[in-house]
């Protein structure tokens, strides 16, 4: 049996375990829909469809959305199921399998990803309320869950590298708040080009800013290729990062 | 079977050691032990909390690196051949590791699959196992709604889907109740009747004596005994000029110097 099927076999198990705990899955629906509610409703008319250039006539809420989406990846539940996999016994027990260790890795990095391909997909009929459409057509729709979904699987491997060094659900939750400042540290409110010097100092150092710009001009754009291939190009070498990583903290494992 | 040279031995293990860097300085967790175990036999092995038992186990299989010394486990090199070593084990641990959002039935067969069978070949498998280990019932019902028993046994069925040459169970009867302990020994009989080799740990001399062929006593990282149960009786008989035979717990304390208190119930335990 191939790597690859491995992987695909645990990514399934992972899947499961996601559907059958929805109750996981609600706040990562609930709280990049409450940011985008409260951030348009705060300024929304600050800057209006009308007069603001960097909407391209869409709402403020178009703006948002990618922080929304970029959220919505980054809660790594993964990493919290992995814990629980090596607190009960049943990481070891694949682990004394004759299963591939970049399986057992890839595998629940696999599920991550099809769980932010759908949790994306349900966001953007959310937000079509609000005013929102994708401008660069269906094939932006595709690269917006796509991309959406590698960032993801980046989030998921680093979370998932907290969880096998720490083997603690606590220092893994911790961990995950390290996105709060990379969100934050980003064009989130305005375009780069607004911030103040620090902020655009710390924005352009800042790799989420370049998959938010991605994400953002899907929504806004016609495609801009430019922009799509430093942010596919991040998640890209985040993704090889992440992965080698956890392979190599998977092999060294005692 | 790929057993080498010498012949027959199932698990063999010489001078394996495992230290550990702590902020308290080195650990040294196992210093030093040999094993041989012949293939077909169970082999029992004892010791107090904390002994090493089960560090020794986990480098048995392919769990835990190896500090020093070597152990080839059904005639592979365990720390050079790993997967093989993999493919010709089962591994059922202290801790029953299970996922509890799966049912039995998927459990098995996904446990099958990664064991290299097909989709139809392992449902086959999962089923036959279900129906060993009288578990058909709860088959497709999720694993968190088992009782200890439950688990316990269906933790060895996972450990039994790829027909293993070598198993190992850590503690297999820990927290269970009689009537379930009894159960899983008559599994473990069951299993070594049919050609499988089984590696035993234990905290239960009751139990030893009961099922294994041979047993090794380790204390403090090192074998302090090795034999079979009665050559182990017979040996400290002779060196206390007593009139009967002494029981296990008995050797178990002259092995290691522990203390003794009795268990309520029909299964005696030892403490350090």
């Amino acid at each position: 049996m191939t790597t690859v099927q491995q992987a695909n076999l645990l990514g399934g198990r992972a899947l499961r375990e996601g559907l059958r705990t929805p109750e996981s899955l609600a706040p990562t629906l609930f709280i990049p829909v409450f940011f985008l509610v409260v951030n348009f409703g705060q300024a929304g008319r600050i800057f209006p469809s009308s007069t603001t250039d960097f909407l391209y006539g869409q709402t403020y809420a178009a703006f948002q959305l990618p922080s929304s989406l970029l959220l919505a990846a980054s809660f790594g539940s993964a990493a919290l199921y992995l814990v629980e996999d090596i607190e009960g016994g049943y990481f070891d027990k694949l682990r004394a399998s004759p299963v591939s260790r970049s399986a057992l890795v890839i595998g629940r990095l696999l599920a991550e990803g099809v769980k932010g391909v759908v949790i994306t997909a349900v966001l953007l009929v959310i937000a079509l309320p609000f005013g929102v459409s994708v401008a660069s057509g269906v094939v932006g729709v595709v690269l917006l869950l796509v991309l959406t979904a590698l960032w993801g699987v980046v989030f998921g491997g680093f979370m998932q590298l907290i969880a096998l060094k720490s083997r603690s659900a606590a220092a893994t939750n911790a961990g995950g708040l390290v996105f709060f400042p990379l969100l934050f540290l980003t064009p989130n409110f305005v375009p780069r080009e607004l911030l103040t010097r620090p902020m655009e100092i710390a924005a352009t150092l800042n790799p989420v800013t370049y998959v938010m710009e991605a994400l953002r001009s899907l929504i806004l754009q016609d495609p801009q290729w430019d922009v799509l291939t430093r942010g596919f190009g991040i998640v890209g070498v985040l993704g090889v990062i992440m992965v080698a990583l956890n392979v190599r903290l998977v092999r060294s494992y005692d | 079977m790929v057993y080498e040279e010498p012949g027959t031995l199932a698990v063999q293990a010489s001078g394996l050691a495992k230290h550990y860097r702590g902020r308290a300085g080195t650990v040294e967790a196992v210093r030093g032990v040999d094993l041989r175990v012949t293939a077909g036999e169970v082999f029992g092995f004892l010791g107090p909390n904390g002994a090493g038992k089960s560090t020794t186990v986990r480098m048995l299989t392919t769990l835990m690196t190896i500090t020093a010394g070597t152990a080839r486990v059904a005639g592979l090199d365990v720390a050079h051949d790993p997967d093989g070593v993999r493919r010709r084990i089962g591994v059922a641990l202290q801790e029953a590791g299970l996922d509890p959002r799966q049912t039995g039935r998927e459990l098995l067969a996904l446990q099958a699959r990664l064991f290299g069978s097909t989709r139809a070949e392992a449902a086959t498998r999962a089923q036959e196992l279900l129906v060993l280990l009288e578990l058909e019932d709860a088959a497709d019902r999720r694993i968190k709604g088992y009782s200890g028993g439950m688990k316990r046994r269906l933790d060895l069925a996972s450990a039994l889907v790829h027909e293993p040459e070598v198993l190992f169970l850590d503690e297999p009867t820990t927290g269970l109740d009689p009537a379930s302990r009894l159960t899983v020994w008559d599994e473990v009989r069951r299993i070594n009747g049919r050609g499988t080799t089984v590696f035993l740990t234990t905290q239960y001399l009751e139990e030893a004596d009961q099922l294994c062929d041979r047993i090794a006593i380790i204390d403090a990282g090192r074998i302090v005994r090795q034999g079979t149960p009665a050559e182990l009786k017979a040996g400290l008989r002779e060196r206390r000029g007593l009139a009967v035979d002494p029981t296990l717990d008995e050797v178990f304390l002259d092995a290691t110097g522990r203390t003794r208190e009795r268990v309520a119930g029909e299964v005696q335990e030892v403490t350090a």
